[in-house]
């Protein structure tokens, strides 16, 4: 009896135990997937598995770029495959995308923690280009119109600036950050967050000042800038130095409670109004701001498998310029008289022509995205998104017309710059699909659907596949439609003899076809091969023949890129692309065709990264950027090829938590110029020279 | 230019520290601690009625050992389950057969992976190995990103006597050999 009964408590006991045991072990299994799960979260967020992304996408970390001596924004999208940079004569910088018409705005997108921040007047975002890399946590660029699902056309990339507020774990640190540099730079700035509970706080504030001048030859005064109607001003063009300083100052702020967020940034940008609005090499007071505010506020919650994300916002931006527009002595006629009744009249500007331009945008916007993943294999994403985009204040002021006299004078009701009453409401409707056919083969597709108060762009599909070979093996095919709308300045610009605004234009189209195959070496190497072909329609178009913005541009570009990240040793890191890109453009009303102008058909970027130790790193960036052609009709010979070589050294010191960063930058004073259109600036945009920076950083 | 590539140069022969990546070396610090638990045999691989999950790290690559275990400890706060869990940290060169352990975990060598995962066979623990490719010398387990976390599982060294994976674990690892890593 004993013996039995210690034969049924020990199997009790045993029976007890196992079921323990096994509760346990499935405790921990679903852990064990709840944590992969997380990670592979994390990791999409971050991109870090970019290669198996639907997308034609390059990931700069703002860490390695800090160590590579990168200082902003602008110098680490110059590291991007296929991206070369342009400027205009007001200095409004721009990242040219795989030869995508350089000579207008708009044609990339940027945003900041998600936010669009494309200012309104030209659509563009010159503004955000010296943001400090210490700000940027991680610099995303999606190549080609990019992601359907956020309501926002993309049309020839994407450009997503992720700062320190994302911090998955808490381990992100407060830090304070100063710079100084060549042309009398400085910088200071901190980053501070908070935590308590549910309530998460993130801050970010910089100012940077510099007093920049690069050397340019003649004025546009020499190409017949403000010659004309029989007069001839050439002879006070001037030569110098163009004002190209800067001061500038950012607070953020991104603040999370539970499902709730809101998200803001003052970003106050002002420089030297570069090479003058109306081409005459400007004095040094002269300044044009563009400022940038925004505040948004969401509500992203999961219930069961569906996902809401809401966001509503707000978004200011403005052209404010203040300048002396004409030199001393320029003879014309009143423009107001003209425009007015056709009578010209000689006027004189003894002490030149002064201005004072302004004009304030505010955009509101509402979006409802849903995700769904209750079907097996699908993610179902849907939504809108509702944008209205308007002028709300607007001033011309100019030396006065009929008298000569350099005293401003208010012309915003009589013989405005630009239409007051600027406005337009777009609508977005969004269905994307993202199926897992197998292990080895996924597809997104879905569409945007877009009206708005002027004129469609309608249905734009985009189908992408990605096909894992094996681990070693990854191909992607992707097909998109994308459009860009016109820019305020295209659209809206008065009383300007050398830009007619029109409201009558349609969207510029673009077929995307973009084929990629990417090998990987090991688990932190690989080579990446793209080739693209786009078909833009539409593009918009003005010249000093026809100055009014229209629809009439028509251009094929096809192009390869080689993308290789890896190492040569297990300690250093090694950084490699090369972008070739061809094609032609048909200028349709003019009946010309022209071969990419402008346009460098062969980039070359690279890093290397040396880690001497932990705590001393060295490093080199090299960048080669092609010759380019002029356009038809003008005489110049063709912009040179250039070269360009960095190196830093990086001291880090653990203990202590601070970094010590020197760069030289353009060692070998290569003449980087970037093309000015015919009849400006004859010697082009000069850019930087040899130049050196310090940055000293320390977390908490 | 010269003297930049000079000092290249000279310093090339010093000691440096490898690449890594902070995700996955979190993610790696967060999951295979959980891998270790699916191992029915855990209780034969305990030293002093505690696990102790031994950090192997080439000298230069100390910081990033210790940001593992300051991560591990910042997770699991003292237990693995409900094991008392000791973190050590140990050189490559001062690795032995007697060196404690429960697990290894280890960091990137040129010279020393293959000693490595010598020592964790002959005494029978698990390895864990922050790159895939050491898999091919003989290490266990190893935890890759690909388009989502891959775990991956070296069945060359599975089917020895001191190990005994619960088969739930079984059905999730990716398995490879010598040669398909």
């Amino acid at each position: 009896m004993l013996y039995k009964l210690f034969n049924i408590s020990l199997f009790v006991g045993s029976l007890v135990y196992s079921v323990a045991l096994n509760a346990q072990t499935d405790d921990i299994l679903a852990s064990l997937s709840s944590e992969m799960k997380h990670f592979n979260k994390v990791a999409t967020i971050t991109k870090q598995n970019e290669i198996y992304q639907p997308y034609v996408i390059s990931v700069f970390q703002g860490k390695e770029l800090e160590k590579l001596g990168i200082s902003n924004l602008k110098e680490a999208l110059q590291l991007v495959p296929g991206i070369d940079m342009a400027t205009d004569n007001v200095n409004t910088q721009t990242p040219i995308f795989r030869g995508s018409n350089p000579l207008a705005l708009g044609q990339s997108k940027l945003f900041v923690d998600g936010t669009l921040v494309n200012n309104l007047f030209f659509d563009a975002y010159s503004e955000y280009l010296s943001f400090p890399i210490e700000m940027i946590k991680r610099i995303e660029v999606v190549r080609g119109p990019g992601s359907k699902t956020n309501g926002i056309n993309a049309y020839a990339g994407s450009i997503n600036v992720i700062t320190y507020a994302e911090d998955f774990d808490g381990a992100a640190k407060d830090k304070v950050i100063f710079k100084a540099g060549s042309y009398n730079y400085k910088m200071a700035g901190f980053i501070k967050r908070y935590k308590t509970g549910d309530f998460k706080l993130f801050m970010d504030f910089f100012y940077q000042e510099d007093d920049k001048k690069l050397p340019t030859g003649i004025d546009g005064y020499s190409q017949g800038s403000m010659s004309g109607f029989g007069y001839n001003n050439r002879g006070l063009a001037k030569s110098g130095d163009a004002p190209l300083w800067l001061k500038d100052y950012s607070f953020g702020l991104n603040m999370k409670y539970k499902d709730f967020s809101i998200k803001g940034r003052i970003l106050d940008h002002t420089e030297g109004n570069a090479y003058g609005i109306n081409l005459a090499l400007p004095e040094d007071d002269g300044r044009v701001k563009r400022p940038s505010y925004y505040l948004e506020v969401g509500y992203n919650k999961k219930i069961d498998n569906v996902n809401m994300d809401i966001k509503a916002g707000v978004k200011y931006d403005s052209f404010d310029s203040k300048d002396k527009l004409g030199h001393d002595g320029v003879n014309f006629i009143n423009m107001v008289q003209f425009d007015t009744d056709g009578t010209k009249l000689p006027i004189t500007f003894t002490h030149g022509i002064h201005s004072e331009h302004l004009a304030k945008q505010r955009t509101l916007y509402q979006s409802s995205y849903l995700t769904y993943d209750g079907v097996d294999n699908h993610v179902i994403t849907t939504g809108y998104r509702f944008v209205r985009e308007e002028t709300i204040d607007m001033i011309s002021k100019l030396s006065s017309w009929s008298t000569g006299d350099a005293a401003l004078v208010d012309y915003t009701k009589v013989y405005p710059f630009f239409n007051k009453n600027a406005k337009r409401d777009t609508f977005v409707f969004s269905l994307q699909d993202e199926f897992q056919l197998s292990k080895e083969l996924s597809f997104i597709y879905g569409f945007n659907y877009e009206q708005t108060s002027y004129r469609d762009a309608g249905i734009e599909p985009r189908v992408s596949m990605v096909y894992q070979l094996d681990a070693k093996n990854i191909f992607k095919s992707i097909y998109s439609r994308s459009h860009r709308n016109p820019s305020w300045q295209e659209m809206y610009t008065m009383n300007n003899h050398s830009r007619v605004g029109s409201t009558d234009l349609k969207p510029e189209l673009v077929d995307a076809f973009e084929l990629a195959y990417i090998k990987k070496y090991s688990s932190d190497t690989y080579l990446q091969t793209n080739l693209f072909y786009l078909l833009n329609k539409n593009q918009i178009y003005n010249a000093s023949a026809n100055p009014q913005y229209r629809n009439t541009v028509d251009t094929d570009i096809y192009g390869l890129e080689l993308e290789y990240k890896g190492h040569i040793s297990s300690v250093d890191k090694l950084y490699f692309n090369y972008s070739y890109v061809a094609g032609h453009s048909r200028i349709k009303d003019e009946g010309k065709n022209e071969s990419l102008p402008n346009v460098a058909h062969h980039l070359a970027k690279g890093y290397y990264i040396y880690n001497i130790n932990s705590a001393l790193s060295l490093s080199g960036v090299a960048k080669y950027v092609g010759p380019k052609d002029r356009t038809n009709g003008d005489t110049r010979s063709g912009v040179e090829a250039y070269t360009t070589l960095d190196t830093s050294f990086n001291y880090q010191n653990l203990k202590h938590n601070y970094n010590l960063i020197f760069s030289v930058k353009n060692i070998f004073d290569a003449n980087v110029k970037y093309p000015s259109p015919p009849k400006t600036y004859i010697e082009d945009y000069a850019q930087e020279r040899r130049n050196f920076l310090i940055s000293l950083k320390k977390e908490f | 230019m010269k003297k930049i590539i000079f000092i290249y140069l000279t310093f090339i022969n010093l000691a440096y520290g490898y690449n890594y990546d902070s995700l996955l070396l979190k993610a790696q610090a967060s999951i295979f601690p959980k891998v270790m638990l699916l191992d029915k045999k855990i209780k034969d691989k305990l030293v002093d009625s505690n696990i102790v999950y031994t950090i192997v790290y080439d000298k230069s690559d100390y910081d990033t050992a210790l940001f593992i275990r300051d991560s591990i400890n910042k997770k699991y706060k003292g237990y693995f389950g409900q094991y008392v869990y000791k973190i050590n940290l140990v050189e490559f060169s001062n690795l032995s057969k007697e060196t404690q352990a429960s697990a290894i975990y280890i960091l990137n060598s040129d010279k020393n992976i293959k000693k490595a995962a010598n020592i964790a066979k002959e005494k029978g623990i698990i390895s864990f190995s922050y790159d895939t490719d050491n898999l091919r010398q003989g290490l266990l387990f190893s935890l890759i990103l690909e388009k989502s976390m891959v775990l991956y599982l070296n069945k060359d060294n599975l089917y020895t006597q001191k190990v005994d994976f619960v088969s739930s674990l079984l059905q999730i690892v990716k398995f490879v050999d010598k040669k398909n890593i």
